[in-house]
């Protein structure tokens, strides 16, 4: 694969799980366990949108396309199933907040850890982008570490975030699959490092997170064959993005 | 420092002074029990608006159109919250004990957010129809409001709301500028919602209205009513739109907008809970809340510092909200 086109895989899986993640927060404003969480939760989520948006625009920008509102949305929205990069643990869609609590705390920490890797990307506007993500990062784990520094010390609540875990887990794995192309987007200095080399520094931080559970008990090898290096979507994409293309589905030619 | 008022009329005096009252001032109980009611049904209102609005925003057209659309619904969740920290220190209830009232249908909230999004135009409409009466409303309130703490509130949430009628106005304009489609989404969404924000401001204002004579108010409702018709009704026009009010006419002596007759029924179902949303928007807020408790309940030592766990078990007071 020409490096180009991996650098353009790369940061569309990095955008797309940026985005969907960002999309997964936007359900639980106005019904999270208290207000506060309501706020917090909402300014995570605008921080993913965010991140996800500057990251296409680096794609664009590969295209040569300026990435005007309209552009930028084509790209976000208007794509195929199969053209979209993003892992199967940000299409999960649930309506259980401590599920959505431990994916917020895996995701965000993974996230962390992938920035870093493009802190000193060959690309400048990617390291710029991941200086400033970085610090909204830290904010975001420390946000959900606070929760569960307290949940997981009180047994009813621990059960069920331990419960939660075990639905989250496995699709860890898919979180750190690279796609198809990052070995050229690396060889062109887009990273410091493979997506995959993040798969054990992220099992460690789960188990120091939430010890050593019969949750995590068993790691599962699957998971790879059915993202297929990020190409195959999950049951749950197809309503996710019908439910998020709902309205530009409704007039085509408009602008909103 | 302590004040105190011997008796009812030197408190009026006060008021008529242009005093403002503090959460520690030895307030009649009238008086507190009018302003926290007042506050207690803005703070319910902010809170279900956000929750009005949350049906729409995952589908939001567009990404950078869903950061501002999420960063305008945390504002008004954030007014809730601040609005119930307000209404809380005047002790008349705790926020757990406000919020599980309003969860289960014991204390109100405006008209408006007992009806439902129906579509994306609806979504404009309310922010931009709606926001624009509450904010016509909240100028007046904050204008000459002897209520100190909430007065100061206000400052901030009448400054967030501009932004919002402004994003609710832009959206439109789009929508007004677009397809025939979103044209008449937007005029359904029109005739759906005039009514309803009209009927935000109440009927005609009472002549013995407390709210008045203390200051907590400082406009009689049919004032600001026809304060948003004479703003908003040209303004639609000049899109295009119709006015969904057959008996509207312009009157050439006055040079105002008459609506015409208002059917005040709708009004009066929504504050019995009888609105056509309003069984759904408060049994799905009341299970959000019902299954998050065990969350509250292990963090409870925690939240009680601000109120926000309070007597968590409790099933609220007996006052309800309104104004």
């Amino acid at each position: 694969m020409s490096e180009p086109h991996g650098v353009r895989e790369y940061l569309l899986a990095f955008a797309d799980d940026e985005h969907l993640m960002g999309q997964q927060h936007t359900e639980w404003i106005g019904v999270a366990p208290f207000l506060e969480e309501d706020l917090a939760v909402s300014s995570i989520g605008q921080d993913e949108l965010g991140h996800a948006a500057l990251l296409y625009e680096l794609v664009l920008d590969l295209e040569g396309v300026e990435a005007t509102d309209l552009a930028l949305d084509a790209l976000a929205f208007d794509r195929p199933s199969h053209g979209y990069r993003c892992c199967h643990l940000v299409e999960y869609t649930t309506n259980d907040w401590a599920e959505a609590l431990v994916r917020h705390w895996i995701y965000d920490t993974f996230e962390a850890m992938r920035w870093q890797l493009v802190a000193g990307s060959s690309l400048p506007k990617l390291a710029s982008v991941a200086r400033k993500a970085l610090q909204e990062e830290a904010f975001h784990r420390r946000h959900a570490d606070a929760l569960l520094d307290k949940l997981l010390d009180a047994p009813e609540a621990r059960d069920r975030i331990l419960e939660a875990l075990g639905a989250v887990y496995p699709l860890v794995e898919g979180l750190c699959e690279p796609v198809e192309g990052e070995a050229a987007a690396m060889s062109a200095g887009m990273a410091a490092a493979s997506t995959a080399d993040l798969l054990e520094p992220l099992h460690q931080a789960i188990e120091a997170r939430f010890g050593r559970s019969d949750s995590i008990g068993s790691r599962t090898a699957s998971l790879q064959n059915r993202q297929n290096r990020r190409t195959t979507r999950s049951a749950d994409f197809d309503p996710l993005l019908q439910r998020m293309r709902e309205v530009l589905d409704y007039d085509p030619g408009a602008v909103w | 420092m302590a004040r105190s008022w011997a008796t009812m009329e030197d408190f009026e005096a006060f008021l008529d002074d242009g005093g403002l009252v503090e959460a520690d001032d030895p307030m009649p109980d009238a008086y507190r029990q009018a302003v926290f009611a007042f506050i207690e049904m803005h703070a319910n209102s902010e809170l279900m608006g956000g929750l009005t609005e949350r049906d729409w925003i995952p589908k939001t057209p567009g990404l950078r159109h869903k950061m501002a659309v999420l960063a305008k619904t945390q504002d008004e969740i954030g007014h809730g919250h601040l609005l119930y920290m307000v209404a809380a220190d005047l002790g008349v209830k705790t926020r757990v004990e406000m919020l599980e009232d309003l969860f289960a249908g014991r204390s109100r909230f405006h008209n408006v957010f007992h009806y439902r999004a129906v579509t994306w135009g609806d979504q404009v409409a309310i922010a931009f129809l709606v926001d624009a009466a509450a904010l016509i409303s909240q100028q007046a309130v904050f204008k000459n409001c002897s209520y100190g703490p909430y007065k100061r509130i206000l400052r901030r949430i009448i400054a967030e709301e501009g932004f919002h009628m402004r994003l609710g106005e832009d959206r439109m304009l789009r929508i007004a500028e677009g397809t025939d489609r979103q044209r008449l989404m937007f005029q359904e969404s029109l005739n759906r919602w005039f009514w309803p924000a009209l009927q935000l401001f109440g009927p005609d204002s009472e002549s013995d209205d407390v709210l008045l004579r203390w200051h907590i108010k400082s406009e009689r409702n049919e004032v600001l009513r026809d304060r948003w018709v004479q703003r908003f009704v040209p303004m639609l026009q000049s899109y295009g739109f119709t006015i969904p009010a057959p008996d509207m006419r312009w009157d050439a002596v006055t040079h105002r907008w008459d609506v015409g007759p208002i059917d005040w029924e709708p009004l009066k179902r929504t504050l019995a809970q009888g609105g056509p949303d309003s069984s759904r928007r408060i049994r799905e807020a009341a299970g959000s809340w019902s299954r998050t408790a065990w969350v509250r309940a292990a963090l409870s030592a925690d939240l009680s510092d601000n109120g926000v766990a309070d007597n968590c078990a409790g099933n609220g007071s007996t006052s309800t909200g309104g104004s």
